[in-house]
C-alpha cells in the first residue's frame, strides 16, 4: 500500500474538496467563515476571557489557581468536545493525505464513532465527578489585602455576579459595554451568550435536519400514498405559524436551554424534508440508484448512502440558514421573556433589558447584544448562501 | 434446476402504466424462455417494451405508475412475481444482475468505483474490506481495465463512457450471478469499443457459465452474439426463433423489414430499406395486428385491421405472430 500512498498526486478530487475550494474563492464567505469560528473560539474560551476568578492568586504566601479550580461542568464538556473536535479534524485532514482512498471511508467512520464515544463517556464523567463549587469573592479579597499578585482574565466579571452600585452604567474604562440592570458586566455576558446561541443554533438545526432527512427520503423515494398521506401532514405543519407554536409550547415547559433547543428542532423540520423529499424524486428514477437496487442493496443503503449524499446540498445549505434562524428564534423568544431564565446570558434577554426594566432607554443594553445577533445572523447566511453557490455545479467553474 | 436448461421462463407477461393520460400497455402477453449458458436477445424499436420486459424481471418497474398486471415469471423453478421483497432483494445482483444502458450516470457520482465495486461484493460474499478491495481489483483487471491499482480508486467522473460501462460490468459481476441482463450495453459506446465490451460479455459468459438476455435494437449486435432472439413490436413479441434461422428466413414481415433496412457489405444500394410509417403512440394502438398500418403485406386486409394474431409456434423452436406467416394458418 505504502508506495500507491506515496502516488497520492493521482488520486480523484473529492466532491468535498472540489466545493471547499469553490467556497473559499469569495473573500465574503471566507470572512463570513473567519467570523464565525472566531465565534467559536469566544464561545470554548468564554471561561479565560471573561471570569471574576483569578488565574493566579497569592493566598496566605501559597499559590493558588482558582479560575481553574472553579471552571464549571459544563466548561469541561464544552473543552473536551472542541478537543475531540479539532483532533477529528486534524485527522480528516490527515486522513486525506496519509490514507488509500479505499480504506479512507471505514477509518473515517470508525474515528467518528470514537470520537463521539469519548465526548458521550466524557460527557456523562464530567458531570458525575465535576462538583459544584462555590467560590470566594477574590476581588473582594484582593481589594481587602486578603491576597495578593492576583492575575485576572481580560474581562474580570463573571456573568453571574450581581454588583448593584454599579447597575446600569454606560460603557466606561472598567465596564467596557457597559453594566446591565443588577451590575453585571455586558461584554462578559455577551460572550458567555455566545455558547447559548451556537448551541442553540447547532442542536436545534441538528435535531429538525434529522427528522427532516428521515421524513423527506421516506417520502421521496416511496412516493405515491405515502408521499400524499406524509405532505399534507408536513403543509399542516406549515400551516402553523411556528413562532406562536414555539410560544405556547414554551409555556407549558420549563424554561431550559434544552427544551427551547427541542422545541425549535422540532417545529423547523419541515422545509428540509420538502427538499430531501423533492431531491429524492429526482434520484430515485436516476440511473445509478436503479443500479444499486438491481444489485440488491437493502433500502438503509440506497436511501442513505446512494441518493443522501446526492440530495444532501440543500439541506447543509439549509442548516446553516436554519442555525441563524434558530439563534434568531431564542433571541426573539428571549426578548419576549420565554426564553431561558436568568442570570444565563442570552443575547436576545439582554436585548430585552435595554428597554424593559426602568423605563429608561439603555442604549447600550440594546445596540450591543443586537449587534452581536446582527451578524452572527448575517454570517451565517452568508456562509450558507456560498456555500449553496459553491454547491451548485451550473455555477461551477472548471475544476 | 428445472429440465432441459431452461434458466427463466417468461409466460404471458402484461405490464401497463397507469398515466393521467390513460392506461399505456407498455408489455402484452410477452412471453420467452432463457437457457442456461445462452445468449438470449431482445430487439425491437425503442419504446416497444424492451426494458419494461427486463426490469419486470428484476421487479424494478416504477410502481406506481407502473404495475405489472398479469403473466409469471419462472427463475430456477420460482416465480420472480410472487415472492416477497426480501425475496427478491436477494435474487437482485446474487443471482440476477442488471448492467444498464447509460454507463455515463449509472455510477454514484460521490464514491470511488472501487466503493461500488466492494459494496456489491460485501454483500453477497462474506469477506472482509481489504478481500473485497483484492477482488475489486482483480475484477477491474478481468473486465480490461489497465492499471486497475489506480483505477479502482478514481471516481466516476474520471473515466471514459467505456471505461464505465466495463465498471458496471465489474459490478454486476462481482456478484456471480447465473442471468445477467444488459439493457443496451452498447448503445451509449462508440463503434470500436461496442465490440470490446460484448467481447467481454461473451469471456465473463464462457468463464461464469452464466446466461445473458442482451437488449438491444442493434441486429448486427444479435446476428454475432445471440443463439436465441425474440423481436418486439409495440409491446408484443412478433417473433421467437434461434438467430440462425431468424437471420436466414425471418418469418414477420416487420422483421423482414427490419433485416432488409440493414446495410450489407457487397450490395450496393443507393439507398436503405425503410419501414415506412412510425411506431405507433403507446396509448393509441392500431386495432388488429398493431403493425397492420406500416405492413407490406396486410395493410389493406380486413382481419390484419381487426383480428390481433397471437404467437403461435409454427416450427419446432419458432413461434410467429402473423396471419400471413409461413405455417400460422394450418394451426
Amino acid at each position: 500500500m505504502s508506495k500507491q500512498v506515496r502516488e497520492k498526486a493521482n488520486w480523484g478530487v473529492s466532491y468535498g474538496e472540489m466545493v471547499w475550494r469553490e467556497f473559499i474563492k469569495s473573500r465574503l464567505s471566507a470572512a463570513s467563515l473567519i467570523f464565525v469560528v472566531v465565534l467559536f473560539l469566544l464561545a470554548i474560551f468564554a471561561p479565560f476571557l471573561a471570569n471574576d476568578k483569578p488565574f493566579v492568586v497569592r493566598i496566605g504566601g501559597r499559590l493558588q489557581f482558582p479560575l481553574f479550580r472553579y471552571l464549571r461542568a459544563s466548561d469541561y464538556c464544552v473543552f473536551l468536545a472542541a478537543t475531540v473536535g479539532v483532533i477529528q479534524l486534524l485527522l480528516i485532514r490527515r486522513n486525506r493525505r496519509r490514507l488509500d482512498p479505499s480504506v479512507r471511508g471505514a477509518v473515517l467512520w470508525r474515528q467518528i464513532c470514537i470520537s463521539s464515544l469519548i465526548i458521550l463517556i466524557g460527557v456523562i464523567l464530567i458531570f458525575v465527578f465535576v462538583p459544584r463549587k462555590l467560590a470566594k469573592d477574590y476581588k473582594a479579597m484582593v481589594a481587602s489585602g486578603e491576597a495578593s499578585d492576583a492575575i485576572f482574565a481580560p474581562i474580570p466579571y463573571g456573568y453571574g455576579r450581581t454588583d448593584l452600585p454599579v447597575r446600569e452604567q454606560p460603557p466606561s474604562r472598567r465596564h467596557w459595554l457597559g453594566t446591565d440592570d443588577v451590575g453585571s458586566d455586558v461584554l462578559c455576558r455577551l460572550i458567555h451568550g455566545s455558547r447559548i446561541s451556537l448551541s442553540v443554533g447547532f442542536v436545534a438545526v441538528g435535531i429538525s435536519s434529522v427528522i427532516g432527512i428521515f421524513v423527506g427520503a421516506i417520502l421521496g423515494y416511496f412516493g405515491g400514498k405515502v408521499d400524499f398521506v406524509g405532505m399534507r401532514i408536513v403543509e399542516i405543519m406549515m400551516a402553523i405559524p411556528t413562532f406562536f407554536l414555539i410560544i405556547t409550547i414554551v409555556a407549558f415547559f420549563p424554561r431550559s436551554l434544552l427544551n427551547i433547543m427541542i422545541i425549535i428542532g422540532i417545529t423547523s423540520w419541515t422545509g428540509d424534508a420538502r427538499f430531501i423529499r423533492a431531491e429524492f424524486f429526482k434520484l430515485r428514477k436516476q440511473d445509478f440508484v436503479q443500479a444499486a437496487v438491481s444489485l440488491g442493496l437493502p433500502l438503509r443503503s440506497i436511501l442513505f448512502r446512494h441518493m443522501l449524499p446526492n440530495g444532501i446540498a440543500p439541506v447543509l445549505v439549509n442548516a446553516t440558514f436554519g442555525i441563524a434562524g434558530a439563534i434568531f428564534i431564542e433571541a426573539a423568544l428571549s426578548f419576549l421573556g420565554f426564553g431561558v431564565a436568568p442570570p444565563t446570558p442570552s443575547w436576545g434577554q439582554m436585548l430585552s433589558l435595554g428597554v424593559g426594566t426602568t423605563g429608561r432607554f439603555l442604549w447600550w443594553l440594546t445596540l450591543f447584544p443586537g449587534l452581536a445577533i446582527f451578524f452572527t445572523v448575517m454570517a451565517y447566511n452568508l456562509v450558507g448562501e456560498a456555500l449553496r453557490d459553491a454547491i451548485d455545479p451550473r455555477l461551477r467553474k472548471a475544476v | 434446476m428445472s429440465k432441459d436448461g431452461v434458466l427463466l421462463s417468461i409466460q404471458g407477461l402484461s405490464v401497463s402504466f397507469f398515466t393521467d393520460e390513460g392506461v399505456v400497455k407498455a408489455v402484452q402477453d410477452v412471453g420467452f424462455s432463457i437457457k442456461k449458458g445462452r445468449t438470449f436477445a431482445l430487439v425491437g424499436e425503442s419504446g416497444c417494451g424492451k426494458s419494461v420486459t427486463a426490469l419486470s424481471i428484476m421487479r424494478l418497474v416504477p410502481e406506481p405508475p407502473g404495475k405489472i398486471v398479469g403473466g409469471e415469471i419462472v427463475f430456477e423453478g420460482r416465480n420472480l412475481l410472487a415472492l416477497s421483497e426480501k425475496e427478491i432483494r436477494r435474487v437482485r445482483g446474487n443471482e440476477v444482475a442488471m448492467i444498464f444502458q447509460e454507463p455515463m450516470t449509472s455510477l454514484n457520482p460521490v464514491y470511488t468505483v472501487g466503493d461500488q465495486i466492494v459494496e456489491a461484493i460485501k454483500l453477497h460474499q462474506k469477506k472482509s474490506t481489504s478481500e473485497a478491495w483484492a477482488d475489486a481489483v482483480e475484477m477491474l483487471r478481468k473486465v480490461g481495465i489497465a492499471d486497475s491499482q489506480q483505477r479502482v480508486r478514481e471516481y466516476p467522473h474520471q473515466m471514459s463512457g467505456g471505461m464505465r460501462q466495463r465498471v458496471m460490468i465489474a459490478m454486476a459481476a462481482s456478484c456471480e450471478p447465473v442471468l445477467l441482463i444488459a439493457d443496451e450495453p452498447t448503445t451509449a459506446l462508440d463503434v470500436t469499443i461496442q465490440a470490446q465490451i460484448l467481447d467481454l460479455l461473451d469471456d465473463l459468459q464462457r468463464q461464469n457459465g452464466m446466461s445473458i438476455l442482451l437488449i438491444t435494437h442493434d441486429l448486427g449486435v444479435v446476428a454475432e452474439r445471440a443463439e436465441d432472439v425474440a423481436v418486439m413490436y409495440a409491446s408484443r413479441i412478433v417473433e421467437v426463433a434461434d438467430s440462425q434461422r431468424l437471420f436466414a428466413e425471418p418469418f414477420h414481415p416487420y422483421t423482414q423489414g427490419l433485416l432488409k433496412s440493414l446495410p450489407r457489405l457487397g450490395f450496393s444500394a443507393r439507398r436503405l430499406r425503410t419501414i415506412s410509417g412510425t411506431v405507433p403512440e403507446p396509448l393509441h394502438f392500431p386495432s388488429g395486428c398493431k403493425f397492420h398500418p406500416r405492413c407490406p403485406i396486410g395493410c389493406g386486409d380486413r382481419r390484419c385491421q381487426t383480428v390481433e394474431p397471437r404467437l403461435r409456434e409454427v416450427e419446432a423452436g419458432r413461434c410467429v405472430a402473423c396471419w400471413y406467416a409461413k405455417g400460422y394458418e394450418t394451426e
